[in-house]
């Protein structure tokens, strides 16, 4: 099978373009849709300091490159950010891959662990979740305090930008979710670039418009080094709706970023239908919040974890 | 009498590799379906060479599946 667009062998069937690419072409593609995301969006300025979430895993690695190469560029300063939830047997395995590509890439490093910020890793805070029997998902835990974590990171390291590796599928995927779960205000949060508020460094999304798989055989075809495999608390809701639209994009290819498109059109009209609220301090940890006590917090001492005012 | 092939699979970072009997002509597509994988869920190596799911498979291919969908 020969790549459209050059004759090579091709390496992927892109059936949503219907294009057949060769590994340059696809790697150059990735590539591009990267470029044209920071360029479309202005997601990174010159002379900018650009903190990259990064936890080994295939997007997070590929989006340091990819960051880390173009802010060579634009004389940028680029820093890995990796959060160490503690989960056994997943991020140990992933912390190292994290660093080895952070110092292969000659890049400032910086692990931020939930037991020195919490006093509790995951797996902890999850068995006495367990314990008391709340209704919490270990993905809610984990999703608010690696947020709060990696802002808090950002902001200390002088970063003008915090930059996460969500790809195509999981825009689509988070569009969905708050969809089925009717929550607005999430929904209307999304997008390529979170806008900067007091205390939060803007977070920009220079993956978006690349599905996974396209990501994955980036990685693979140059070589990269990412640690593949699945976090052991990802079930419930957000993997049906995974499963869900991986099923429907191939009965009916460009599903993804249709959803996405379709949601970037409506999304200035969302804008208005939101009201602001007043920035506060949280009154344990300082870190922003829209109440007294950060949803981290909150969670924490709801489960009788102590938090130091 | 329809002609079969057959083709050693492995799933990637394991050691231990199946024995898929297929007929003859049929795609990786077809063995993915085969084995119940999404095809958009893996990146497929032929003979250690990346492929599309479209490729036809030989007898004797040694095919590695690799999932894609990782993280949380």
């Amino acid at each position: 099978m020969k790549c459209t667009f050059c004759g090579r062998r091709a390496v992927y069937n892109r059936r949503y373009a219907g294009t057949l690419l060769c590994d340059r072409c696809l790697t150059k593609s990735v590539e591009r849709r990267f470029w044209r995301a920071v360029a479309e969006h202005k997601l990174i300025a010159p002379n900018e300091k650009i903190a990259i979430a990064v936890s080994g895993g295939k997007d997070s690695v590929v989006a340091l490159h990819l960051i880390a190469d173009y802010c060579k560029n634009k004389n940028c300063e680029v820093a890995a950010v990796t959060i160490d939830e503690g989960i056994k047997g997943y991020r140990d395995h992933s912390l190292p891959v994290a660093r080895e590509n952070a110092e292969e890439l000659g890049v400032e490093y910086l692990i931020v662990s939930f037991k020195e910020a919490y006093g509790a890793t995951l797996d902890e805070i999850v068995r006495v979740a367990k314990k008391r029997k709340s209704r919490q998902h270990p993905c809610t835990y984990c999703g608010v305090m690696r947020r709060s974590l990696l802002n808090k990171a950002a902001r200390e390291l002088g970063a003008d930008k915090l930059a996460t590796a969500h790809n195509l599928d999981d825009e689509a995927q988070a569009i969905m979710l708050n969809y089925v779960r009717g929550d607005f205000s999430r929904l209307h949060r999304l997008g390529p670039i979170y806008p900067p508020r007091e205390g939060f460094v803007p977070r920009i999304k220079p993956m978006r418009e690349i599905p996974e798989k396209e990501i994955a055989l980036y990685a693979l075809l140059k070589d990269i080094k990412v640690h593949l495999a699945v976090c052991p608390y990802a079930d419930g809701i957000h993997t049906e709706i995974r499963d869900f639209l991986n099923d429907f994009e191939v009965k009916h290819p460009n599903t993804k970023f249709m959803i996405v498109r379709m949601f970037d059109r409506m999304k200035p009209h969302l804008a208005g239908a939101m009201h602001e609220f007043e920035m506060q301090r949280c009154n344990f940890c300082g870190e922003p919040t829209s109440t007294s006590v950060c949803k981290a917090c909150e969670l924490l001492v709801q489960l009788g974890f102590k938090r130091q005012k | 009498m329809t002609k079969m092939i057959v083709v050693t699979v492995k799933l990637y970072g394991q050691r231990r590799t199946k024995k898929i009997k297929l007929t003859q002509g049929a795609k990786i597509a077809d063995l993915l379906k085969q084995l119940n994988y999404n095809p958009d869920v893996v990146a497929v190596r032929c003979n250690k060479k990346i492929v599309p799911e479209e490729e036809r498979l030989l007898n004797d291919d040694i095919v590695e599946i690799i999932p894609i969908v990782t993280g949380g």
